[in-house]
């Protein structure tokens, strides 16, 4: 960690991070009395305000904040027993009260869908009114407002933006492919070969023909597979999603490509290159097959996938897991089809019960300002971290404390889902040397695709798709599912399974989707 | 019970007497009925104290909540709360029953029932029998115990104990069907498999902890009876059949009537653990399908009008049941 300082520094240069601009013109504090402002704040980390959901602490953050900007804020979380937002979400207004501010996960779709109903207060004004910061940000990044935007052509969240790039990767058994001979896949066709391989030659040594080959933790992440004979399995970083062709919404699994793809994942799945339990193996499959040196290759995240090399050096003699490069399609294709979307459903909004809207956008203006982004990414300047030549660097205590730096954070008050623009600076002072390695690799490359942010749509086309789609896709993931497993043949079955889609209302829903994305997302 | 068959039930005083008894009294007494009220109360208001924590929480928790049953016939917004949101009429039940996932789904919760009922209805009456046929006290604690054990595991772990059991590589079912040359099958992906599976499970969990009504009743049979048959020379067989099965006859048609009224009520946590998209087409129940269309997908109106439909075909069997029981077993809960 500490020898490597110097080269997170040279590193951070060519990773193209997009270094945030800050417009002056901020005045702190906001107000000269101290005011109080009420907060609904719930995410998968905290129920509440305050650390670890505890609201009788005030978070450190919180009372550098309060000093700087006089503006307080005081928890008011509903649904504190429940780690679901949106129960927590639907709680709130059913309840009818709500706090001065709404913020914490997956409130976008509430958001868009209330707000033009009365429960939130459009932001565009007071964005370009008071807050020169956020706009800034927005002027730089024009798709993501139009992304944020609600059906009415109002923006009524300020969004928790993710920096960095990656997130999942291609992962291989180095030390077998050294063992046998082999060189990393380059392509579909030397993937495959290495699968065989694994699968045949006994690269654990045990006599056993009880490799592995590709496993995969969440069963969708078998999916990826489809990149392969160029065919998507999702469009955002959620699985199963729309996506965009040559500017126009569809979905995936209603392609050509994807049915010759998923004819060859059954293919392989029936040769036993795919974990034959791939569907209820779940969450402790990582652990296991590596554990147990069964497992050969895996799409996984970059980070925490590199942590085994570590954990396993004792267990497995010579253990190496590396990142490689997507192998390249049928038609030579390079894509990395999983990657961190640039904005999230998470961040905070303005109720209507908000009697200082003026000085709240303020308030959410400072966390975009360069002082509030660094004491929102890092904490207290002094405490977690010290500006070392104009970089925020972690103590050492905080690097090497054994808890997880993004633990240690949630507690501080930093990396909260406020609407704010993280760092990636943030991660990367912890990313570990495998996956440094890997990501240097990624980006020698340009493999990265568009992400489909999604669309808000109006109550009609809502409705159109909440009649049709959820039915649409079970019977997409039922079909999906039987045709890897082999109960039926994806090619013969084909033209039944697009009239099925087609009487479900398919092309009903196609049409809500692009009159929603062309609105959203003309100019 | 009696052989007579017109044996008509009551004897002693006949109808009218009592009711000339009781209008004797009152002459007499002539109490108003307010005062009769106040002196019942008077005397027995423990009784009724006892009884308003139940009438609360069923006020609270099943009638008050039947007030937004009414979003069901409404397009319902959360913002705009269950008044402020516009009557639609029969949309939503239109819609459901427009969906082909719907009516299998609802074919399935039938189905799993009544496999659930023919099989797992008679295993705890057939548990508290064996139980009851054991002599040796410790060896029949252990027993219970043991058989009681499983309803005290969580679901979840529950769920990973079969899918554990029944996995293609390492599961102790693919591994007895080895030793026997069968070929490994991965039994949560096939849609055949999914009932016997999840039938299975529930009475594995439940069956020791619901003998216990049974075991009970059982107690509650006057030793007497045992004695004189004992007396006339009857078998043990004999005692259970003519002896012990009719004398807790009751309780199971009670606990039969209640049964069929909780039917539709899949336990519904245990099949979103185990199910798979592969096997939709078996297990996908009509609370599973609430599940992902309703609450997953936010629609809380289309969700209601499903929860009020099965509650409605609920309310109908459990009518009937009680309407068979009572007029060919003249045992009812009502």
């Amino acid at each position: 960690m500490r020898t490597s300082k110097l080269a997170a520094a040279a590193i951070l240069g060519t990773t193209a991070l997009t270094t945030p601009v800050f417009a002056q013109g901020i005045e702190l504090p906001i107000v000269d009395e101290p005011l109080e402002l009420s907060i609904h704040m719930h995410w998968a980390r905290a129920q509440g305000y305050g650390p670890g959901g505890d609201t009788s602490k005030i978070y450190p953050v919180e009372e550098v904040a309060r000093e700087k900007t006089n503006i307080h804020l005081v928890d008011q979380t509903s649904g504190r027993n429940t780690t679901e937002q949106s129960e927590a979400m639907n709680l709130l207004l059913a309840a009818g009260n709500l706090p001065d501010i709404v913020g914490g996960a997956n409130i976008r779709q509430p958001v868009n869908e209330y707000g033009p109903q009365g429960a939130f207060v459009p932001l565009n004004d007071l964005v370009d009114e008071h807050a020169p910061n956020i706009k800034a940000w927005f002027d730089e990044h024009p798709e993501i407002w139009d992304a944020i935007s609600a059906y009415d052509g109002n923006v009524y969240y300020i969004p928790y933006l993710p920096d960095g790039k990656y997130a999942r990767a291609w992962y291989v058994r180095q030390d077998w492919l050294d063992k046998l001979g082999l060189e990393r896949p380059e392509n579909v066709d030397e993937l495959y070969d290495v699968l065989v391989a694994f699968r045949d030659q006994d690269p654990n040594g045990n006599g056993q023909k009880d490799e592995i080959p590709f496993f995969v933790r969440d069963w969708e992440e078998v999916l990826r597979l489809l990149n392969l004979w160029d065919a998507r399995s999702t469009g955002a970083d959620v699985y199963h999603q729309f996506y965009l062709k040559d500017g126009e919404v569809v979905h995936p699994y209603a392609q050509e490509a994807y049915r010759d793809g998923l004819a060859n994942i059954a293919q392989w799945y029936e040769e036993g290159l795919i974990d034959a339990e791939v569907f209820t193996r779940g969450s402790s499959a990582r652990d296991y097959l590596l554990g147990e040196d069964l497992g050969g290759m895996t799409h996984d995240w970059f980070a925490s996938t590199s942590g085994y090399n570590v954990a396993l050096a004792d267990k497995i003699d010579g253990f190496n897991f590396v990142p490689f490069l997507p192998p390249k399609s049928v038609s030579g294709q390079r894509i990395e089809e999983n990657r961190r979307i640039p904005m999230k459903p998470d961040g905070w909004a303005i109720s209507y019960t908000n009697e200082h809207p003026v000085e709240t956008i303020k308030y959410f203006d400072f966390w975009f300002s360069e002082e509030g982004a660094l004491l929102a990414n890092f904490g207290v300047e002094g405490k977690t971290w010290d500006l070392v030549d104009g970089e925020p660097v972690y103590k050492t205590e905080v690097l090497e404390s054994g808890e997880p730096v993004n633990s240690q954070m949630y507690l501080e008050g930093a990396q909260v889902y406020r609407g704010y623009p993280q760092d990636y600076r943030y991660e990367w002072q912890w990313t570990r040397d495998a996956a440094r390695e890997g990501i240097e690799l990624y980006d020698s490359e340009d493999l990265l695709v568009e992400q489909f942010l999604g669309v808000a749509f109006d109550e009609e086309e809502q409705a159109v798709f909440d009649k049709y789609y959820p039915s649409i896709q079970t019977y997409m993931l039922e079909r999906q599912q039987a045709w890897i497993l082999g109960t039926g043949d994806v090619k013969e079955d084909w033209d039944d399974y697009m009239s099925a889609l087609n009487k479900m209302g398919y092309e009903d829903v196609l049409e809500v989707m692009n009159s929603a994305y062309q609105r959203q997302y003309a100019n | 019970m009696t052989s007579d068959p017109n044996f008509t039930g009551a004897a002693g005083p006949s109808t009218e007497e009592l009711i000339f008894d009781a209008t004797e009294a009152q002459r007499r007494r002539r109490p108003s009925r307010i005062e009769r009220v106040g002196d019942h109360l008077k005397r027995e208001w423990q009784l009724y104290v006892m009884l308003i924590p139940t009438i609360l929480w069923l006020a609270i928790f099943l009638y008050k909540p039947m007030y937004g049953l009414q979003i069901a016939f409404k397009d319902y917004s959360v913002f705009r709360g269950v008044e402020g949101s516009p009557w639609i009429g029969f949309e939503h039940f239109q819609t459901l029953f427009g969906n082909d996932q719907f009516l299998r789904a609802l074919k399935n919760t039938i189905v799993i029932s009544f496999y659930g009922l023919i099989f797992g209805f008679p295993m705890p009456i057939l548990l508290a029998l064996m139980f009851n046929e054991i002599l040796k006290q410790t060896f029949k604690k252990t027993a219970q115990t043991i058989v009681y054990l499983p309803h005290f595991v969580s679901s979840v772990i529950i769920a990973g104990i079969v899918i554990t059991a029944f996995s293609p590589s390492a599961g102790i079912v693919n591994t007895m069907l080895g030793w026997l040359g069968i070929e490994p099958i991965y039994f949560l992906t096939k849609p055949e498999w999914f009932r016997p599976i999840f039938v299975g499970t529930g009475i594995w969990q439940e069956a020791g902890f619901q003998s216990i009504v049974y075991l009970a009743a059982i107690a509650g049979i006057s030793p007497t009876l045992y004695e004189s048959a004992v007396v006339d020379g009857a078998s043990r067989w004999q005692m259970m059949w003519k002896i012990t099965l009719p004398s807790i006859l009751p309780t199971i048609i009670i606990m039969l009537i209640i049964r069929i009224g909780n039917m539709l009520e899949v336990s519904f946590e245990m099949i979103i653990l185990l199910y798979q998209p592969a096997t939709y087409e078996t297990a996908d129940v009509v609370n599973t399908f609430i599940y992902r269309q309703g609450i997953q997908g936010g629609q809380y109106d289309l969700a209601a009008a499903a929860g009020l439909f099965n509650a409605v075909v609920a309310f109908v069997l459990v009518m009937t049941a009680n309407a068979i029981s009572k007029r060919y077993s003249r045992t009812s809960l009502w």
